[in-house]
């Protein structure tokens, strides 16, 4: 059995496994009817574990599209990645607090002020707020993706960014189908995530020695909610939505099943901040809970992330976070960007319009996958639809130039291996040094000619290997 | 200052009718004056029916913001402000104008956006240029002011409290709020940072009294970061017998009262009195020059009592 040349993330220009891989790939060759066992196997799992991502329809959510193929992350090439994706994460959280402090980045011009400020992320009502511990992104989701064999970032998540329990899943599922290949391959662990995201919620509690903790969930109608159910039930943290939380006198409290009022120190919340407080944001919120912003003011609750990360999270503020690295760390950037375009600087928009077909076009305030045009596949009429609809909006959108994802092999449902598009979320969590858990969630494309690898949008998963050496 | 300083009895009563008893509600309030070099607040209090302790802070654009959480059951619910206020003329200005340059790294740059009620549009931008041409200058800002009152008619009832800039401009008609939310556009459009302002109009002239609504204005900003206050509806700059409450970007940002209930009730329009008395200098004299927290005592002793 060959190699297809294509999965670049596997195999070798020459056709042979990369170095990482090449254990696996010969066990995987020699024994042909394993794939198909172990997708098996790990969907009866998840099915009965009701790991599902998306919203019920007809009854049940889907399961999570799972791929039996691990993509593996040699040990030199993690430590890299590691190191720039710590460095990134610091420069944020340094942007964040900048934003809601003295905004020394706008002054000096290392972030145009005009995104900021137009930007549906920055929270007024925050300003001159200062988090326990000063950290604002205690939980970062930072998509990457491999182009012509160098890692680079898509977009950063720092507002709430999912997909760590479909990770922890997927190793579930791997080391009781195939125990064989943990002992084969020096595979870094990556079942301490729950406890260490626990500790870090514990620190920021106004009363660290009895933090009570709540995951705030939207409910069983958003498509993470297995998510909140797993990360609530391990770290031992009450699973509640909106209208559990009582603000009373500034200190936040939970009723319980049966009635009875409970003290909230630690929200970790799951709900976007600008839905956590009808009375400050909007009032057309039922997701959240009055008077919650005035308590985590007043120190008397901490959540995390902490309310108004979304201005870092603003895609139209994407472009400049090399140049907040540079600012805030004195450092160069260890990490690229995809190269992206801010729409509203007429010289780089011009630039962009001239090169539409090598643009991928994206809304700044949607994720999922949602609402993205490839000028590639745009039809003459389409262009000039993309061209008037950048012209009439430049805020909403920002381009990216289309590049090449690496490939990893997938299982087809005939039995054999194809190359599909894949990306990596590393979820990386921030106390006083960021911590980055070994591997992440890989995603895959849902079928080989896409590009797009969002769940939202059919893509599945793998699970992710970091080797130790 | 040198110039005389008048002081007005602003009287600022907010009725809240629910068609259905309210078990909670939460409010902000910001219906205390906003001073300045020229403004300055002798007196405040803020009294709510049925009683609750308001807690104050001071918000992102640097207003009072009162937070009363009214837990008593009500079906009427309503806040009283008595607030003395003692203003002389402000300084009529003319302002440097911005170059590009500076404003983008200037914190005032976010006066210069839109804002969530002023879009900035092909169709305020074009209305600006049909008047002034290419001229982006001061005489340009004044000339437009003195314009949009006799371009557009003064009319109560014609528009309401959510109403557009469009709405405005497709009806011909509107109030303050409509008038000072289309300048702040076309200045914006023109590179001009400007802020709402929401206030009230004293008496002017041989009256002593005046009785209606609030009202609402603009201020601009100068490249030497001075604000300067200008009344689209009058065509003029502010004198002495505008006094301001609150500013923001735009209406959004100082709303007088942002509440939330729970309960079945349908939501109720706030019914809304204003009485502006200029003081004679016998009446000033009588006024208790108190401190401003004031009005926590009167309310702790409200609730003592009931």
């Amino acid at each position: 059995m060959s190699l297809p040349e294509a999965a670049d993330e596997c195999v070798e220009p020459n056709g042979t496994a990369r170095e990482p891989y090449a254990t696996l790939l010969s066990a995987v060759l020699n024994a042909p009817g394993e794939l198909p066992r172990i997708r098996r196997g790990a969907e009866e799992r998840f099915a009965a574990r009701g790991v599902t991502f998306g919203v019920p329809e007809d009854g049940a959510a889907p399961i999570f599209p799972f791929d039996p193929l691990p993509r593996i992350i040699g040990a030199s090439e993690w430590r890299s990645l590691h190191r720039a994706l710590s460095q990134r994460a610091m420069a944020l959280d340094l942007f964040v607090s900048d934003c809601y402090g003295a905004q020394r980045a706008l002054r000096h011009g290392v972030v145009p002020g005009r995104l900021v400020y137009s930007s549906t992320g920055y929270l007024r009502d925050i300003v001159g707020i200062r988090p326990p511990r000063a950290t604002w992104c205690h939980v970062a989701g930072i998509d990457v993706v491999r182009v012509m064999g160098t890692f680079c970032v898509l977009e950063d998540n720092v507002r709430v960014p999912s997909g760590v329990a479909y990770a922890l899943e997927a190793r579930r599922a791997m080391e009781e189908l195939v125990p064989e290949w943990f002992t084969t391959n020096a595979v870094r662990r990556i079942d301490d995530y729950t406890k260490r995201l626990h500790r870090i919620l514990q620190r920021i509690a106004p009363r660290p020695w009895e933090a009570s903790i709540v995951l705030l969930t939207p409910g069983p109608y958003n498509a993470a909610y297995y998510e909140h159910r797993l990360l609530a039930e391990e770290m031992g943290a009450t699973l509640v939505e909106g209208r559990e939380l009582i603000v009373s006198e500034d200190e936040v409290y939970r009723r319980d099943a049966d009635g009875a009022i409970q003290r909230v120190d630690v929200i970790y919340s799951r709900v976007n901040s600008d839905w956590l407080d009808p009375l400050v944001f909007r009032s057309e919120s039922m997701l959240g809970a009055p008077g919650v912003i005035e308590a985590w003011r007043r120190g008397n609750v901490a959540i995390a992330n902490a309310p108004g990360t979304g201005v870092a999270d603003d895609k139209a503020i994407y472009p400049y976070v090399p140049a907040m690295i540079r600012y805030y760390l004195g450092e160069e950037p260890l990490i690229d960007n995809v190269p992206t375009y801010d729409l509203g600087d007429g010289r780089q928009r011009d630039h962009v319009i001239a090169h539409l077909e090598q643009m991928v076009f994206k809304p700044v305030d949607a994720s999922g996958g949602y609402g993205i045009h490839f000028g590639r596949l745009a039809s003459a009429l389409e262009r000039a639809e993309l061209v008037a609809m950048v012209e009439a909006a430049p805020r909403q959108w920002l381009a990216q130039e289309e590049v090449a994802l690496s490939r990893a092999l997938c299982l087809r449902s005939d039995g054999a291996l194809e190359p599909r598009a894949v990306d990596l979320r590393p979820f990386v969590l921030h106390d006083e040094q960021p911590w980055i858990s070994p591997g992440g969630l890989t995603r895959v494309a849902a079928n080989p000619e896409t590009l797009v690898v969002n769940s939202s949008q059919g893509g599945g998963s793998k699970d992710t290997w970091v080797l130790s050496r | 200052m040198g110039t005389e300083s008048l002081t007005y009895a602003v009287s600022h009563r907010t009725t809240l009718r629910y068609t259905e008893s309210v078990g909670l509600s939460f409010n902000e309030v910001r219906m205390r004056p906003r001073d300045r070099g020229s403004q300055r607040t002798l007196a405040f209090s803020l009294l709510s029916t049925p009683a609750a302790v308001p807690r104050s802070r001071v918000d992102y654009f640097g207003n009072f913001v009162h937070r009363v959480d009214v837990t008593t059951p009500h079906d009427v619910l309503e806040f009283a402000v008595e607030s003395v206020v003692e203003h002389s003329e402000p300084r009529r200005r003319r302002l440097p104008e911005w170059s590009p340059g500076v404003l983008a790294n200037d914190p005032r740059l976010e006066y210069a956006l839109p804002s969530p009620r002023v879009p900035i549009a092909e169709r305020t931008d074009s209305l600006w240029r049909r008047w002034n041409g290419d001229d982006r200058s001061f005489d340009a800002v004044l000339a437009t002011a003195h314009r949009i009152p006799t371009e557009l008619r003064y009319l109560a009832g014609a528009t309401t409290v959510e109403s557009s800039i469009a709405d405005l401009l497709d009806g011909g008609a509107g109030v303050c709020q409509d008038f000072t939310h289309l300048f702040l556009a076309m200045l914006r459009g023109a590179g001009w940072p400007a802020r709402y302002v929401s206030g009230y109009l004293g008496p002017t002239g041989e009256a002593t009294v005046i009785e209606g609504q609030s009202h609402a204005w603009t201020e601009v900003c100068g490249a030497d970061g001075r604000w300067v206050g200008i009344d689209p509806t009058h065509g003029q700059f502010t004198g002495p017998h505008h006094l301001r409450l609150a500013v923001g970007r735009d209406y959004g940002d100082v709303a007088p009262h942002r509440g939330l209930f729970y309960g079945t009730s349908a939501g109720a329009a706030p019914e809304v009195s204003v009485r502006v008395t200029r003081l004679s200098h016998q009446q000033v004299k009588s006024v208790q020059r108190s401190a401003a927290v004031h009005w926590q005592q009167q309310q702790q002793q409200q609730w003592q009592v009931r």
